[in-house]
This record gives C-alpha cells, sequence and structure tokens, in this order.
C-alpha cells in the first residue's frame, strides 16, 4: 500500500537519468543520456521513430534495465521500489477482450497496490466522469478503440500516480478525445503530478509542453524549456494562403520552406528582407496572414534532427 | 493469372519460406523415426521370464514335446534349418561350418555346432534330403543335443546374451525354463515360493489327461497384465495338444462332434495368482481391471496436461500480441507475471481434473444403486472401488497432473513468451508435441511390465516421470521409486522454471522475428539481474 506523503522522501526532481546506455546486441538503442525532469511539470519527448523514446521510458519503468549509468526515480535509485507511484501508458495499446471495463480499470489499480473495494469503486467513478458510465459492466471486445485507449488511461491513473508515463498518449484518438487526453495532461500538473508524454505531433507538444527532449538515434539533441528550445533558431516567416503553393518553393532568397498546404512557414537566407518575400508573394498567392516569429518546434525538430526524411516520415505517422 | 491461383501461390510461397515448414516436414518423419528406434532398442531390453513347468502328463510327454518345438524352432533361427525354398537350402553341415568359422572362440554357440557336426548328424540329415524329411529317429538325436545344451546355456546371463545376439528371435532370449524342483506333493508349495521370492516369473502345471476337456492345467504368476509368456506357451500346449487329438483320431472310424470340437479347442490355464501371504487365489475381473485402469489415467492425464498447457501458452501469445503485457510489466516483475499466469491456469487445470475425480468417484459410488441385479453384479465385479479407495490412483492422478502440467507449462510459457502470434507458437511447439508424444507410445508395454526395465528408463527421464509414474500404478512401484522419481520431478520443476523465467523475461517484449536457438540458449546462461 501506499506510504502516506509525510513519510516520503521530498524530491525536487521526478525524474533523473545519469548517462544512462542501453544495448541491442550491437545495437546502441540510448546512448549516453542525462535527464532531468522537475517534479510538477509536463514534459515532451520528441524524436523520429526509433530515435530511443520507448526504449528510455521502459528503461525508465524498470522493464529494462540500462547497461550503464543510473535512473532515479521519485528519489529513489529505481523505478521498482516506487512502481505502485508510477503510472504507464504504453504505446501499443491493449485490454482483456473478455473482460468487464470497470473489472480491468480496477484490476490495474490492484496491481499498483490499491484494495480491493477501493479500486471497485474508483474504476467506476472514473469511468462515470470520462462518460463511459454505461460501459461499467460491458466487456472490454465491444469497445470502439477510442473508448478502449479511455479505459486504459483509466487503468493507467485510477492510483493517482505522482509520475506519469504516457507513450503516444494522441494516436488514434478523435478530436473530442484528444481534447479529454489534453485536460487530464493538464489536471496531473494542476495536481502537482509529473507527466512525461512522447509524440511526433509536435503541435500537440507546443500546447502542452513545459519542457522538451528531443532525441535521435539514441542522442539528446535537444532538452530545456519549450521557449527556451524555440528561442535558439532563426526567426521565420509564417504565412496563411490559398493557392497553389509549390510558387513557395521557388521563390528568390528562400532557403527552405515547410508547406502545409494552407500555411507554410518560411526561412530566408541570411541577409534577406522578409518585406522583398511578402512583395514576391502578392499578386501570385492570396495571403491571409503574414508574421515573423519563433520558428515553429517542427522546424526546430527538422532542424536538430538534419533530414528532411524524418520529417515527412513523422508528419505521415502523425 | 487466375486471381485464385495468384491467392494459392502467395500462401504457398509464404508458408515454403519459413524455417518452421521445413523443421515440420522434417519432424514427423525423424521424430516417428526416433520413438520407434528407441521402443525397438528397449524392446530388446524386455526382462528375461524365468518359468518353470509342473507336468503331470504320462511321462512328462506334453513339456518334452515342446521343449523340442522350441529348440526345433531355435536351431532354425540359427542354421536356418526349414527354409522355403528347396533350390537354395545349403546343405545343414555346410551352414554350420560356415557359422563355425565366423564365431569367435569361446563363444557358447561353438559348442553347440561342434558337437552337431562331430556326432555326424547333420550329414545324414543332409542325405536324408533336409529337415523337412528326416527321420524322427534323426530329429531326436539332434534335439539330445541342442535341449540340454540350450538349458545349460539359457542358465547363464552372458552366454543367452551372446547367443541371442548373433541369432536373433530366438526364444531363449526372453524366455528360459527353469527345472522343477522334485518335492513330491510339496513341488507346488516350493514353486509359489520361488514366485514370491521372485525366481521365477510364472509356472505351468499341466494336467495328467491334458487331451481331456477338463485337464486342470494351471497358470500361475503375480503379473497379470503381461501375458506373453502364458500366450507363447499356450501357443505351444494348444499345438501339441491338437496333433495328439488328431493322431488318435486317425485310428477311429467315425469322428464326433465332440472330436472335431476337441481337436479346435485351444488349450486353456486356468489363471491364478498368490495372495500376500503366499497362498494361491483365482485371478478375479477387478484384479485386472487394477492392472489396467493405469492406461485410462495416463490417458486423461496426459490430455489434461495438454490442454492446460495448451491453455497457457495461447494466453500467454495473446496477452502478447494484444500488448498488455507491457502494462502489467509496469506494475510488477515478469517473474511474478510469469508464476502468477501458471498457477492461475493451474488451479483452472486442477478444477476441470478434480472435477472429472469427484464424477468418477461419485459415478462409481452411485452406480450400485441405480443399477440393477445381473447388471450390478457385473459391475461390482469390476471393483471400481478399489480403484478409488487406493491412494496410488486417484491421489497419483492429482498430484502427477500438477507436476506435469507445471513441467510443461514452463517450457510452453517460455516458448509462448517468444511468439508474437499464435501461428508462431504452434509451429515452435511442435517439437513439444512430440516429446509428449513418447508416453503415449509406451503406455502399453509399461502397463504389461509396470516395475520392468523400460518402465524404470522412462521414470527417469524427467519430462515423462509424471506419465510413467501413473502408468505404474498397477505395479505398485516401490516406496524408494515414489521419492527417488518425486526428487526427479522437483529438480526437473526447479530448472524448468529458472529457466523459463530467465527466457520469459526478455523473450515477453520482444517484437519481430522470434530469436534463435542459440539466442535464447544465451539468455539461460545469463545471470539473473
Amino acid at each position: 500500500m501506499e506510504t502516506s506523503p509525510l513519510t516520503r522522501p521530498t524530491y525536487t526532481d521526478a525524474l533523473v537519468l545519469h548517462n544512462v546506455t542501453k544495448r541491442f546486441g550491437k545495437f546502441v538503442a540510448v546512448n549516453d543520456l542525462s535527464l532531468k525532469i522537475p517534479k510538477g511539470s509536463i514534459y515532451g519527448f520528441l524524436g523520429p521513430n526509433g530515435a530511443g523514446k520507448t526504449t528510455t521510458i521502459r528503461m525508465v519503468m524498470s522493464i529494462f534495465y540500462p547497461d550503464e549509468g543510473s535512473i532515479e526515480v521519485l528519489g529513489h535509485s529505481s523505478a521498482e521500489q516506487v512502481k505502485d507511484r508510477l503510472g504507464y501508458l504504453p504505446e501499443e495499446k491493449g485490454l482483456y477482450k473478455k473482460m468487464k471495463t470497470a473489472e480491468i480499470v480496477a484490476y490495474f489499480g490492484k496491481l499498483k497496490g490499491m484494495d480491493a473495494s477501493t479500486a471497485n469503486l474508483k474504476a467506476r467513478e472514473l469511468l462515470t466522469r470520462y462518460g463511459l458510465g454505461e460501459w461499467l459492466d460491458k466487456r472490454c471486445e465491444a469497445m470502439s478503440k477510442g473508448m478502449g485507449q479511455k479505459v486504459q488511461l483509466l487503468g493507467t491513473m485510477i492510483h493517482d500516480p505522482e509520475l506519469v508515463i504516457l507513450d503516444e498518449p494522441f494516436s488514434g484518438l478523435d478530436p473530442v478525445n484528444m481534447e479529454v487526453m489534453r485536460d487530464t495532461i493538464r489536471s496531473f500538473k494542476q495536481n502537482d503530478r509529473t507527466v512525461i508524454f512522447s509524440t511526433h505531433v509536435m503541435a500537440q507538444a507546443e500546447e502542452l509542453c513545459d519542457f522538451i527532449f528531443l532525441i535521435h538515434k539514441g542522442q539528446k539533441v535537444l532538452d530545456g524549456p519549450l521557449s527556451e528550445v524555440r528561442s535558439g533558431g532563426d526567426h521565420g516567416i509564417k504565412i496563411d494562403y490559398d493557392g497553389d503553393g509549390s510558387i513557395l518553393h521557388r521563390l528568390p532568397g528562400v532557403e527552405r520552406v515547410n508547406d502545409a498546404g494552407k500555411h507554410a512557414e518560411l526561412f530566408l537566407e541570411p541577409g534577406r528582407d522578409p518585406q522583398d518575400i511578402l512583395r514576391e508573394l502578392v499578386g501570385k498567392l492570396t495571403i491571409r496572414r503574414f508574421d515573423i516569429s519563433e520558428p515553429s518546434l517542427h522546424e526546430v525538430f527538422f532542424r536538430a534532427v538534419g533530414g528532411h526524411q524524418h520529417v515527412v516520415e513523422t508528419e505521415v505517422r502523425s | 493469372m487466375n486471381k485464385t491461383l495468384l491467392v494459392a501461390q502467395r500462401e504457398y510461397v509464404e508458408h515454403l519460406r519459413t524455417k518452421t515448414f521445413w523443421i515440420g516436414v522434417l519432424i514427423a518423419p525423424i521424430g516417428i523415426a526416433l520413438v520407434y528406434t528407441l521402443m525397438f532398442l528397449l524392446a530388446g531390453k524386455t526382462d528375461l521370464r524365468k518359468y518353470a513347468v509342473l507336468d503331470h502328463s504320462e511321462g512328462a510327454w506334453v513339456s518334452k514335446v515342446i521343449d523340442r518345438r522350441i529348440a526345433d524352432d531355435d536351431l532354425d533361427k540359427i542354421l536356418g534349418s526349414r527354409k522355403i525354398s528347396t533350390e537354395e537350402r545349403r546343405p545343414l553341415l555346410d551352414q554350420a561350418k560356415a557359422k563355425l568359422s565366423k564365431l569367435p572362440q569361446g563363444h557358447p554357440l561353438r559348442e553347440l555346432l561342434t558337437a552337431m557336426v562331430s556326432s555326424g548328424v547333420l550329414a545324414e540329415i543332409d542325405k536324408a534330403g533336409g529337415w523337412d524329411k528326416a527321420s524322427s529317429a534323426l530329429k531326436a538325436r539332434i534335439y539330445g543335443i541342442v535341449v540340454p545344451w540350450a538349458l545349460r546355456v539359457s542358465q547363464s546371463e552372458k552366454q543367452r546374451v551372446q547367443v541371442t545376439s548373433v541369432a536373433t528371435g530366438m526364444a531363449m532370449k526372453d524366455y528360459v525354463r527353469v527345472p522343477v524342483p522334485d518335492e513330491g506333493e510339496d513341488t507346488e508349495k516350493v514353486l509359489n515360493q520361488k514366485l514370491q521370492k521372485g525366481e521365477i516369473f510364472a509356472y505351468f502345471v499341466i494336467g495328467s489327461d491334458p487331451l481331456a476337456a477338463e485337464h486342470h492345467s494351471k497358470y500361475v504368476s503375480n503379473n497379470l497384465t503381461d501375458f506373453k509368456l502364458r500366450s507363447w506357451y499356450g501357443d505351444y500346449v494348444t499345438k501339441v495338444v491338437r496333433e495328439r487329438h488328431v493322431q488318435r483320431l486317425k485310428k477311429e472310424k467315425d469322428l464326433t462332434p465332440g472330436d472335431v470340437a476337441a481337436i479346435q479347442r485351444s488349450f486353456r490355464f486356468e489363471e491364478k495368482k498368490l495372495s500376500a501371504t503366499g497362498e494361491e487365489e483365482a485371478v478375479v475381473e477387478s484384479d485386472k481391471v487394477r492392472k489396467y485402469a493405469p492406461l485410462a489415467f495416463v490417458y486423461v492425464l496426459w490430455m489434461a496436461v495438454f490442454m492446460a498447457a495448451q491453455m497457457l501458452l495461447t494466453n500467454t501469445v495473446e496477452e502478447k500480441s494484444n500488448r498488455i503485457i507491457e502494462v502489467l510489466l509496469s506494475s510488477v516483475s515478469p517473474t511474478q507475471l510469469m508464476h502468477g499466469k501458471i498457477y492461475g491456469i493451474a488451479l483452472t487445470g486442477l478444477t476441470v481434473v478434480g472435477s472429472w475425480a469427484l464424477f468418477f468417484v461419485v459415478g462409481v459410488k452411485l452406480a450400485p444403486s441405480l443399477l440393477s441385479g445381473s447388471t450390478e453384479a457385473q459391475f461390482a465385479k469390476l471393483g471400481l472401488d478399489h480403484v478409488i479407495s487406493d491412494p496410488a490412483y486417484l491421489g497419483s492422478f492429482l498430484a502427477y497432473f500438477l507436476s506435469g502440467y507445471l513441467i510443461y507449462a514452463a517450457i510452453l510459457v517460455a516458448l509462448g513468451s517468444v511468439c508474437n502470434s499464435l501461428k508462431e507458437a504452434q509451429n515452435l511447439q511442435q517439437p513439444v508435441v512430440f516429446l509428449l508424444m513418447v508416453p503415449f507410445v509406451v503406455m502399453f508395454p509399461i502397463v504389461g511390465d509396470p516395475n520392468g526395465t523400460l518402465a524404470r528408463i522412462i521414470t527417469y527421464i524427467p519430462l515423462y516421470t509424471p506419465f510413467a509414474m501413473m502408468n505404474r500404478a498397477g505395479g505398485p512401484p516401490p516406496l524408494w521409486e515414489y521419492l527417488a522419481s518425486s526428487g526427479v520431478i522437483l529438480a526437473t520443476l526447479w530448472i524448468a522454471f529458472r529457466g523459463a523465467a530467465k527466457v520469459f523475461r526478455v523473450g515477453v517484449l520482444m517484437t519481430g522475428k522470434p530469436p534463435r536457438l542459440g539466442e535464447i540458449l544465451k539468455w539461460l546462461r545469463a545471470p539473473v539481474s
């Protein structure tokens, strides 16, 4: 059972990684990674596929053990000592199809050390609060994918964990459920809980995160508060437009374009004047917005990873 | 191309490309060959049956004739004296000389062959036109050499093995007749004592008038399931007695139906066994039921173990393929998870098996009140209530279900942990299923001789111990064997669980290709962190 908050060792960082390395055979999945995640923050883990996000998370959960380095979770030297105070939603989600939703949520709670009656009550309460009241005694197999993911999220938080790790929590959710997920993540923060989530979708990270951590090929590329990370890059031009965007690529003085069809981000060669670009565009496209601002996370990501291919892949997945 | 064919082609090629397909292709023939080789090797190891014949017929003619027949058959194995085709047949003398030249010095067969060659009887038989045409006087001279030789040689284990390895299929390999001590009225008592001490396997008593319908012949043994000796010797007696009938009838003009019946009759020995106090008693139906009951138990045990272990495999693969495993592992350790799964399904299996046992017990108890008259009497004769009250049956059934299941559960849960789909798992479990076939193949031989060599060998092969011990319940095995085999089971369980835990903790999070055997071995060697 959980110890009372008073007896718990106080900690300022929910998670600290010291020079962690993990190899699978000859493949180095995570290379000499150090990281500090302050208590009460929302931390975004970004990185292309196969970058080492999930491996890092699994080491934090002590599902894997690092080959080198050490991991401190909630002030303890191993997650195993605090397993019951962590919540984990893995990337690939699954439920026991034949179990009833309330049963399965309660089961996850009991596995985390809750006593049976508290877990049962809490499971029903949570499911009802999240709009699944009609499903309490129905089997998981009857639910849609989105509902299933909600049930699993509830299973992750039923025991009110101090540190929640969500691996790709937004994948496969419809806009309504995405909003629910966002609210849930924010509510964790409000209760002074720490949240780590990994994602491919930069917009979600931008919206939610206090801190960003970018990993590529097992190595840390960026790490810090969101505003700092973004201010590190050159300013770019953001436009909203209608018309044939292919013209953007042919503009003189433009180094690179992130074109999303209706809006785009342009980065200029050094010494170019944004006003020249605006003049070039007028008449060729209908410009609805034109501003100069910090680069988007997308651009930060792109520059750090240093290859267009990864971004394309990332966008497709999200 | 026809679209159906296109689909068919893709399916075929996909399977052809997998390694497991080829393993599957090879495993059946290789496995069957191996199992049968093992059976063959072990069959050569059947224990020697020593028997005695107390022959009350006039001048003991029955057993004398039979001894000659046996010698005759064994001689055929040595010299090929009865080859069918006359052209192919080489003179017996040449055969004997050829054989003699191949045998090393001191081989017991040399003695026999030398005696036959030097007596000149083989030459005379050849002159007479071969074995079939030889006069009975000539044959008698041969028997005069072979029978005493065979009796002498078979008393020495070493010589017997030497002889039978040269001439396979000789009766001498399996059965040895030992002389009956002449104690007058007490002869049978002495024989019973020998039987009790295990000096002989069985003895026959042939009545004074074997041709009569009531000839009062009997077969006494304490092994009621191995009837090979009884039927082997019985066949000889039937033949010999039948020939005597025919000879007698040849002299008479009229054949009565009774005569025909007498010719057709096969010679029956009344079966007897010894009680614990050494008293002779009749063999009743319930004795046989008790001896054969283990067959049914092993069969059910096998099904139950297989079913439960299968359940575990399916369940592990399912959990892995729907990814729930990762959530579980964030709350429990892989070892806790593995043990939890194994015990959970053990309970499921025990519930099933326990309810079967309960049904059986209740059925046996209730049956008399549901049946009436003669059926009730027949049922009572089966003596099933002895079976249910004897802990060697139901007690060991539950114990061996649990231990057998746990051994195979550990293996299959480890297997399941490295598979990503049921299809993969089914392929990978083929070798295990094959291993599980062995208890089936040896089920009958073991019940025939529950404390014999085959039974003992199988008992101490760890994967088969629970099945073999169940199989031997009719014996029953001595206490020390129960203890020793329990030791084997516990050791096997310890090793299997440790190994399974190591494979499980790595395998369960693996995705993609199942690991090679080499990798699994590496995990097994790695220390537990």
